[in-house]
């Protein structure tokens, strides 16, 4: 079975400070890729290569068994790949809703199919209530699950999630959680970044590992959680499990 | 004793401003008014106001394009209503091209100059966007003082004072009234439709936030592109008809920055970002505007825009949401809250 | 070879010039984050000051310093007050259409007030100071000096004085420097007012090189900004280093380009920077990124 995604020794460097090096690694279709790591060790550089944010210093991106590397953002997301933004990055003059239709319309081009998509989409995260809002007037809270929201309006082959969890409370975790594990059934594969461990470790089919760049472990979560390099990079943070 | 306790007010709020994409009384109204001040047959020197009330309106609309819904400010249109005159008026004056196709031209070479300035300021975001447009339109102006044998230069270009339909010359100011009129609905329906577009959306997302709309399919330097050429072809229209009611062009007066400020001004006032602000705002100052100039004639050159630009300074300060928001807030004013 | 000597070193002195009405620009940037569109309308009122008081006491415009620098303080100061501040807290267009419209009120206060004649003073020094085979204006000699000495002493105050930490502080991070107990908004001000302050000073210095009109504000505006992106927002070594960029430029395009290019130089090097090096010399974070959403 062809990779969805792959990287091959894609590398980014900073100046002279190379924050992501050498790393590659495959994506199947189904997938639940989880990929942790401390703080500054590269995963939002990461996610900004594959998103097409910045182009990578060397290395290529694969997606469909086509060459993507170096494409801009808004190429990337037409060829099936979505993204959420760590910081929420709303449309603040626009409705919840608008700004969700604005997602959709990669898939619905007149204005009453996308709202029709936009509201399904917002009905599936528990958004609905909110549809008429200024999007300004949201807390962070929402602002998160409207980040998500936009990203499956969109109905993408490969999502990339980026601390979906930060500011949720414990139920909405559970809820979103639930959300994230039915994706692949429903044929998205995703990619997460999320320090909520016990989150992702209980969905994500398979993980990696990023410390300073680098992977340093991939494989399944019990795996990780074992592997005396992961503890090593995780020291003095709680490692909390399921 | 018991209390007396008031009837509930109905929660129904009227809107009084349209809302975006539908078509609102209030605009009904006000399209109504505008023709039957046309047809009216009021005094011609109320007509000259009128009919400039209807140009700028337009001109606002058009400016608003690009800076109330894509938000990119410019300080330069008055370049691209410059390109416009020039053009059909250079295109009637020596090839007998008839106005009424030279003012497409205008919108084209207009458009042009519009999708330079947007390719010149690709990777430009705020101030330094602003500054360029301004640069851009020194330029042009320049540029057009010193290419005398197209534009005649500082001495400019006169159009024959023969009217004649062809040639888009009126005897009666009235139907130079009708004329602008046509362009501000014009112009108001091409905004109205885009409020209802995909594109729309588009321009807003561009303006709310670039990251996200790329995240989501949206390619900026298009939509920016596609926003500045359409709005520069407008205001070039504008100036095409500004031509054919002036009979006069040079380019200290028709690419000027207080030129360009005033196509700002009209939407800022009134409210940037709905269709109705530009209108709003042209109707409320450009009267005011030639009122202060026939009282105070020459004598206090530059008095018109002192009083503007404190206007401004206040209105920003204090309603930044212009008229239009203002308005907005006193429909929902309850009293018996 | 003498020649282009000679332009390279008028150019270094012009340059030089530029850079002190440069510096208030970039601090102002640095600290507030906002763009003072009425910043060349401030260095016409300064001028217009200067004028009127060499003009009006026989003084030669360098002494008149003495009253203008503390004048234009003061008038920043005021603009701060009823313009700047009411307009921080306001979605950012409020800022550029008030300074915007507060250039436009300026410009035509003075058209009002002085009519659009060219004003100008007597040259201050009678002869060019001769250096073998190089000629030099005093006024520019004497301006390269004054804006030396600026700079030392800024940089001096930057890093010894509290003020100079505060103000780089705030130029970082503007809400870590609050939460440390820096008082920001009377770093606000303070900038503001001392920006408005050193360009007072830069208008001494160039009432005797320019003439002064109610528009001149528009070109050194413009070149102001040039110097301000290549140079890097909120760097004063930086805006030296792009004024005399600018200033070589300008002397030697203005001998061997055609000279017919004249008032669309600045207009044209501001656009072609704003197209090639929207990030300024080195790359760092400039024209390009400000007013990015936030």
């Amino acid at each position: 079975m062809s990779a969805l995604l792959e990287l091959r020794n894609v590398s980014r460097a900073f100046r002279t400070t190379l924050a992501v090096n050498d790393v590659s690694f495959a994506v199947q279709p189904g997938e639940l890729l989880g990929l942790i790591g401390p703080n500054g060790a590269g995963k939002s550089t990461l996610f900004n290569l594959i998103a097409g944010v910045l182009p990578p210093s060397s290395g290529q991106i694969l997606f469909d068994g086509k060459q993507v590397t170096g494409w801009k953002s808004h190429d990337i997301a037409r060829v099936g790949i979505a993204r959420t933004f760590q910081i929420p990055k709303p449309y603040r003059q626009l409705s919840v809703v608008e700004n969700v239709m604005l997602s959709a319309f990669l898939r619905e081009k007149s204005i009453a199919g996308a709202r029709k998509l936009a509201e399904a989409t917002l009905a599936d995260i528990g958004l609905a209530d909110y549809a008429g809002l200024p999007a300004n007037l949201l807390t962070v809270g929402l602002l998160k699950r409207l980040e998500v929201a936009r990203a499956l309006a969109m109905q993408p082959k490969l999502v990339l999630f980026d601390e979906i969890m930060a500011g949720l409370t414990p139920t909405e975790v559970g809820a979103m959680t639930r959300l994230v594990a039915e994706l692949p059934a429903r044929g998205i594969t995703v990619i997460w970044v999320e320090h909520v461990l016990y989150a992702i470790m209980k969905t994500a089919t398979r993980m990696i590992v990023i410390n300073r760049g680098k992977q340093i472990a991939e494989g399944t979560p019990a795996m990780m959680a074992r592997d005396p390099a992961v503890v090593k990079a995780y020291l003095g943070e709680e490692m909390i499990l399921a | 004793m018991s209390m007396v306790i008031p009837a509930p007010i109905s929660s129904r709020r009227i809107p009084v401003l349209p809302k975006r994409g539908q078509i609102s009384w209030f605009e009904i109204v006000l399209l109504v008014m505008s023709f039957g001040l046309v047809v009216s047959g009021i005094a011609p020197s109320l007509q000259d106001v009128i009919l400039l009330s209807f140009l700028f309106a337009g001109l606002g609309l058009a400016w608003n394009i690009a800076g109330g819904y894509a938000g990119l400010i410019s300080f330069g249109h008055s370049a691209f209503f410059g390109v416009g005159a020039y053009t059909s008026t250079i295109l009637l004056l020596r090839y007998d091209i008839s106005p009424w196709i030279g003012i497409w031209a205008g919108a084209v070479i207009a458009g042009l100059f519009g999708a330079v300035l947007a390719l010149i300021c690709a990777r430009l975001r705020g101030p330094f966007f602003i500054l360029s447009t301004l640069a851009f339109a020194e330029v042009v102006r320049i540029g057009a003082l010193n290419w005398a044998s197209l534009t005649g230069g500082p001495e400019g270009l006169s159009i024959p004072p023969m009217a004649s339909l062809v040639g888009m010359v009126f005897a009666s100011k009235t139907t130079y009234a009708a004329l602008m009129l046509g362009y501000l609905v014009f112009v108001y329906a091409i905004t109205k439709g885009l409020e209802a577009s995909r594109f729309g959306y588009y321009l807003f997302a561009i303006r709310d936030n670039e990251d996200a709309a790329g995240a989501a399919g949206v390619n900026p330097l298009l939509g920016r592109t596609a926003a500045i050429a359409l709005s520069a072809a407008l205001t070039g229209v504008g100036g095409s008809l500004f031509a054919q009611y002036f009979l006069y062009l040079d380019p200290t007066y028709v690419i000027s920055p207080e030129l360009s400020f005033q196509f700002a001004l009209l939407p800022a006032v009134g409210g940037l970002g709905t269709a109705i602000g530009p209108v709003l705002g042209s109707f409320l100052i450009t009267p005011l505007s030639e009122l202060l100039r026939s009282h105070l004639g020459n004598a206090a050159a530059g008095l018109h825009l002192v009083i503007y630009s404190l206007g401004l300074i206040v209105v920003m300060l204090y309603f930044p949401t212009g008229l239009a928001g203002a308005l907005n807030k006193l429909t929902h004013w309850r009293p018996f809250r | 070879m003498s020649t282009l000597l000679q332009l390279i070193l008028s150019g270094i002195l012009i340059g030089s010039v530029y850079a002190l009405m440069s510096i208030g620009l970039t601090l102002i940037f640095g600290v507030l984050r906002i763009v003072n569109f009425a910043h060349g309308e401030f260095l016409m009122i300064a001028m217009y000051g200067a004028w009127a008081v060499s003009h009006l006491f026989g003084l030669n415009p360098y002494f008149a310093a003495i009253a203008i620098v503390p004048a234009m303080f003061l008038f920043g100061t005021v603009v701060y007050w009823l313009v700047i501040s009411p307009a921080l807290d306001k979605p950012h267009l409020v800022v550029v259409f008030a300074t915007m419209a507060l250039s436009i009120f300026l410009q035509n206060a003075a058209l009002m007030a002085m009519t659009a004649d060219l004003r100008d003073i007597p040259p201050v020094f009678n002869r060019s100071i001769s250096i073998g085979p190089i000629y030099l204006k005093g006024e520019l000699l004497l301006g390269f000096l004054i804006t030396i000495l600026c700079t030392v002493g800024l940089q001096w105050m930057s890093k010894k004085t509290y003020l100079g930490k505060a103000i780089r502080a705030t130029v970082q991070d503007g809400e870590a420097a609050m939460l440390m107990g820096i008082p920001v908004p009377r770093i606000f001000l303070i900038t503001f007012a001392g920006g408005s302050a050193l360009v007072g000073l830069a208008a001494c210095v160039m009432v005797p090189l320019f003439s002064v009109f109610p528009s001149v504000g528009l070109n050194f505006v413009l070149i102001a900004f040039v110097i301000v992106v290549l140079g890097g927002m909120g760097s004063i070594e930086g805006a030296l280093a792009g004024g005399i960029c600018v200033g070589v430029v300008q002397s030697l395009s203005g001998y061997y380009i055609a000279p017919a290019f004249g008032q669309m130089f600045f207009f044209v090097l501001f656009l072609l920077v704003m197209i090639f090096r929207p990030n300024g010399l080195l790359g760092q974070q400039g024209a390009a990124m400000v007013g990015m959403n936030e």
